[in-house]
């Protein structure tokens, strides 16, 4: 156990677990706290439950003073508080905004997922669906065809959507050479859209097999996440394409611009392409499509910890005459509550992710928007649960959705 | 009595000195010499020129001016004048001309400076018997601040003896003598230094001075060296 935390030590990590001074400038900055109002949710406080057991085992004065730093011993207890800190963060880092020094929560609660797998104390679920992934990246054979025919059935939607010249593939999949590699999720609300947008702006795209969720990263566990994205990055050179392009999942899309090192393709979030396509007139999109009032979610790992903030509101822009901004700095905007695996285990937590959440459901009603847009499918499930829960009275849809929607010849 | 005086004025000055010294040394090599993050920390939207937005967060805590307005002038007010008060101190070593660009007496800022601080340290410790801080806090968090607080506390006795209640058996130039003495490797406790009505006072303020070094490179204080990188890893 103690060699899984020695594994997450570096600088950056050790600045983190060593910096603190415990003062309390971020309390208010955790959605759950300013929701629930519980102590344990503060940012501080999470920390701390990894700090004591850092001073424990890795500082001297753990070992010679513990009560001065309240060092702890890696009990059951611990690993309880440990479960208890780590799935309760969404791993939104807007602690962080608000940390005179900018300790990472999110970076600290890897340490605490981490120590959960070796203790095998982890949401199984997520260890199921990450090996699941795994399994497929190794023996693609045996899901293509499975995969090729449930391809066959969606281009039927996209050249209703989008009529496709004649001889044109509607969902062209293995293209070698195709400028243009998009990692879906699996579910046709994740294809169909982009495929018309693809198609409508002539791209010479492909479709990976893979879908782009990292369920090894939503666990915590480093190994099985750079496996998940080995997979699409060993698609993408196999390929030879210029550009992957990642659905609309943050998660996903952080992963790949910021953990994929030095590549010779670019790494794009599909908000990022659309805009792209809007701004060199490749695309043309009716601005009276939604007549009723929109307003944006912004995915934390894709605002706030990827830096797409203003492409949305640029094509939003183009969508409707009634764009409501829902707060004044992006920085501040309220996580959903969905993120870092919590929307994955489902019922399992639904009322924490409620209670959690209420603080968003505020924001979103303030704005008086009837249409929520956001770009992430956590975001999205966890926003559609909360529309119900808290009576919010909004349609929630996916930006790439609306794009598709309102596209024109 | 006089032997402990000696203990605390010169052997465990030196002791302190030198756990500091190598402490922070030795924490900053092993802390720095640690591989890089494989991915950037930073968060958006960025702004640019990156360090000169580090050093913004860094002296000015902006964060703390936006969330916490009251806590912020007393962090700014501590701070500057805890600069003021090493300068100060340096001040015992010698005539540095620069520090005389506005002309002062020694110790800078008429006692002021020492009533400020304890003030501060002050706030910080009672706002952390009130919740949420309090249960945040850990005990390392008081003993810091208390023992912050007697040292500032002991040593603005002095400054404020002199220039408040006009007491001068001891003044600015037995002090010197003390920590030139010492600077120079021949440590001399002169006996106005330790037969004044004042002289424990001078002690205290020197022992927990040395308790406050000695616990310096083990603890959070060590945010006064690490605040500036950690910015820097958020700005990217």
């Amino acid at each position: 156990m103690l060699k899984l935390f020695q594994s997450k030590l570096n600088e950056a990590m050790r600045l983190y677990l060593e910096t603190c001074t415990r003062c309390g400038i971020c309390t208010e900055a955790c959605h759950v706290y300013a929701s629930m109002g519980q102590i344990k949710y503060i940012s501080a406080y999470r920390h701390e439950i990894v700090r004591r057991i850092y001073k424990k085992y890795f500082k001297g004065r753990g070992k010679l003073w513990p009560s001065v730093g309240e060092s702890k011993e890696l009990s059951e207890r611990a690993l309880e508080e440990l479960y208890e800190a780590a799935y309760s963060c969404t791993g939104c880092r807007r602690c962080m905004v608000y940390c005179p020094f900018g300790i990472d929560t999110q970076m600290l609660m890897s340490i605490a997922k981490l120590l959960l797998i070796g203790a095998h104390a982890e949401p199984e679920i997520l260890t199921l669906l990450a090996d699941t992934s795994i399994e497929k990246g190794k023996s693609l054979e045996l899901f293509k065809e499975g995969f090729l025919t449930g391809i066959k059935n969606l281009e039927a939607q996209v050249v209703e959507k989008w009529k496709i010249e004649a001889g044109e593939k509607a969902i062209p999949v293995d293209v070698e050479g195709a400028d243009l590699l998009y990692v879906a999720l699996a579910g046709a609300h994740s294809i169909v859209p982009a495929a018309a947008v693809f198609n409508a702006a002539g791209e010479n795209w492909t479709l990976s097999f893979f879908e782009a969720v990292n369920f090894g990263a939503f666990v915590g566990d480093p190994t099985k996440t750079k496996l998940i994205l080995d997979r699409i990055l060993d698609e993408a050179k196999r390929l030879k394409v210029k550009e992957v392009c990642i659905c609309e999942c943050g998660t996903a899309y952080r992963l790949m611009k910021q953990l994929s090192g030095n590549q010779t393709f670019r790494v794009s979030s599909i908000t990022e392409v659309h805009a792209r396509y809007l701004r060199e007139g490749r695309i043309k999109v009716d601005k009276s499509k939604f007549k009723e009032p929109v307003t944006y979610h912004d995915p934390c790992q894709l605002a706030r910890n990827a830096g797409v903030i203003d492409e949305p509101r640029y094509i939003l822009k183009h969508l409707t005459h009634d764009y409501r901004e829902m707060s004044p700095d992006p920085r501040y905007n309220w996580c959903c509550g969905g993120g870092g695996g919590l929307v994955v285990l489902g019922e399992e937590n639904l009322d924490f992710r409620m209670k959690s959440a209420r603080v968003k459901a505020e924001q979103v009603k303030e704005t008086g928007a009837k249409i929520l847009a956001t770009a992430c499918e956590n975001c999205h499930t966890q926003l559609g649960n909360l529309n119900s829960h808290y009576d919010m009275g909004v349609e929630v849809k996916f930006l790439s959705s609306m794009v598709a929607d309102a596209l024109v010849r | 009595m006089e032997t402990v005086y000696f203990i605390i004025l010169i052997p465990m000055v030196y002791a302190a000195f030198a756990v500091f010294v190598l402490g922070v040394v030795i924490r900053l090599v092993k802390l720095f010499r640690e591989p890089n993050n494989p991915t950037t920390l930073q968060i958006y939207p960025e702004k640019r020129p990156r360090w000169l937005w580090a050093l913004n967060d860094t002296f000015l805590l902006p964060t703390v001016r936006r969330h916490k307005p009251v806590f912020w002038v007393f962090l700014m007010l501590f701070h500057i004048c805890f600069l003021l008060l090493i300068i100060g101190h340096l001040e015992l070593i010698g005539d540095f001309r620069f520090f005389q660009l506005i002309p002062h007496e020694v110790f800078l800022g008429k006692g002021f400076v020492g009533l400020i601080l304890s003030v501060c340290v002050l706030y910080f410790l009672f706002r952390r018997f009130s919740s949420p801080v309090r249960e945040l806090s850990i005990p390392e968090d008081y003993y810091l601040l208390i023992l912050l607080f007697l040292t500032i506390f002991f040593g603005s006795q002095m400054d404020w003896a002199r220039r408040w209640y006009d007491y001068g058996n001891l003044s600015v130039v037995e002090y010197r003598e003390y920590v030139l003495s010492l600077l120079y490797l021949r440590p001399h406790v002169s006996s106005d230094l330790t037969s004044s009505g004042h002289s424990f006072m001078l002690v205290l303020h020197v022992f927990f001075g040395n308790l406050f070094f000695m616990f310096f490179p083990f603890s959070q204080l060590m945010h006064s060296f690490l605040s500036l990188p950690m910015n820097k890893l958020r700005r990217g």
